[in-house]
């Protein structure tokens, strides 16, 4: 449990919250700026934009505080991985409709599939503002649901992302479905090391070893599904072992186990993951 | 000591004249998406004008090319070979000596000081 569930969780995790989901809270101060922004005409100047800097900002890898300390205090949009359970249960709190909208960690870098981004509020100001997506689609309750669940099959890795942070709450606004080698945030994790770029899921992934080991012994089917390089497969015991230091709690390797062998505990239940974010 | 080591890595330099609106052309990004690293990508010059004269194509906001994510490039030069106006080049980085984290500001290597001396006698 990091700062944001303890001071917005409300006895939850803090995209579980339904305080966080108030009309009101969409419509006033930061928060409605921030959702207009990443909606409307500035959306890319301000996703795209700090990937223009980013080389800049980060001239050394080995010490990259620079860049670190700028993204923390630039704090108005963050995210954190969930898994589909919480993905599911996030679109139940929301009223609906849904707005898919194209995501500019694929478009902007050439690649194809781009619709990505599953927003949760701001449908008006993305069709006034944005007339040449033209391929954007309004989505009903059940159709996000299934598009959620299609992902997941996929293997694109959910992520909850809020607009301000204000002493009135954290609002949600977007689900992203991206992968670590496309998305802007999780290379910003991953390759210059901004800690709140891209937050690590409530959970961690164990493997039940007895079952591994009697299941696909030589060829593991979970291993392609892991977008962090944090399960390893041993071919002395032919099981698969999880590195928590770098799992994020996505759980898109669970499907994939023909076994049943995999499970997401709490990442509080491993005291070292305290701090790992 | 102040550490002022920098990360040595390439430089793609983007002459925006010379490319004028990128995303008529992207044949840079799909060569460099096609080698891998994917570090080139597109960005709007400025945000669009919004009401009567909003854009109705992404063809007709003005583009330009930026890199990004230059560790991962390994110098191939395939988006300056794509380029059909010259407009980009690739500056490779200067030669270097592998950095470490040491609390010795003189030491380099882990035996070996910035002026050649061992600090721990081996034979070799």
């Amino acid at each position: 449990m990091c700062r944001y569930c303890v001071e917005y969780g409300g006895g939850t995790k803090w995209y579980l919250n339904p305080d966080n989901y108030r009309d009101e809270l969409y419509t006033s101060g930061a928060h409605e700026a921030t959702v207009k922004m990443l909606t409307g005409v500035q959306k890319n100047s301000f996703e795209v934009g700090a990937m223009t800097i980013a080389d800049e900002s980060s001239p050394d890898l080995y010490y990259s505080d620079t860049l670190s300390v700028a993204m923390e205090q630039m704090i108005g949009h963050g995210g954190q991985t969930v898994p589909l359970e919480d993905a599911l249960k996030i679109i139940d709190l929301c009223k609906g409709p849904f707005f898919l909208m194209n995501c500019a960690c694929r478009r902007y870098f050439g690649k194809t599939d781009v619709l990505r981004c599953l927003y949760l509020w701001g449908i008006e100001t993305a069709l006034k503002e944005r007339p040449w997506e033209k391929d954007s689609k309004i989505l009903s309750k059940e159709e996000a649901k299934e598009f959620e669940m299609d992902c997941d099959k996929k293997g694109f890795l959910h992520s909850i992302w809020h607009a301000a942070v204000d002493t009135d709450g954290i609002p949600p606004i977007v689900m992203c479905h991206c992968t670590a080698t496309d998305c802007i945030p999780t290379k910003f994790k991953l390759s210059y090391g901004v800690v709140n770029a891209q937050r690590k899921g409530e959970y961690v992934t164990e493997v039940d070893l007895a079952k591994c080991k009697e299941g696909c012994k030589e060829y593991p089917a979970c291993m392609h599904r892991c977008q962090f390089g944090a399960m390893r497969y041993s071919p002395v015991e032919r099981v698969m072992y999880i590195d928590p230091q770098a799992c994020f709690g996505c759980g898109l390797c669970r499907p994939a186990c023909p076994y049943g062998a995999i499970k997401l505990v709490d990442r509080s239940s491993y005291p070292s993951l305290v701090d790992n974010w | 000591m102040e550490y002022t080591h920098i990360t040595p890595r390439p430089v793609i330099h983007v002459d925006e004249e010379a490319c004028g609106n990128a995303i008529l052309c992207l044949k840079c990004v799909q060569a460099c998406l096609e080698a891998g690293p994917n570090c080139l990508g597109f960005i709007n010059t400025e945000p669009p004008p919004v009401g009567e004269n909003a854009p109705q194509r992404l063809e007709d906001i003005p583009h330009r090319i930026f890199s990004c994510y230059m560790i991962n490039c390994n110098g191939c030069g395939k988006c300056v070979e794509a380029c059909p106006k010259g407009a980009l080049t690739l500056e490779m980085p200067e030669p270097q000596l592998p950095a470490v984290r040491v609390q010795r500001s003189d030491i380099i290597f882990c035996f070996t000081l910035r002026d050649g001396t061992r600090t721990f006698p081996r034979d070799d």
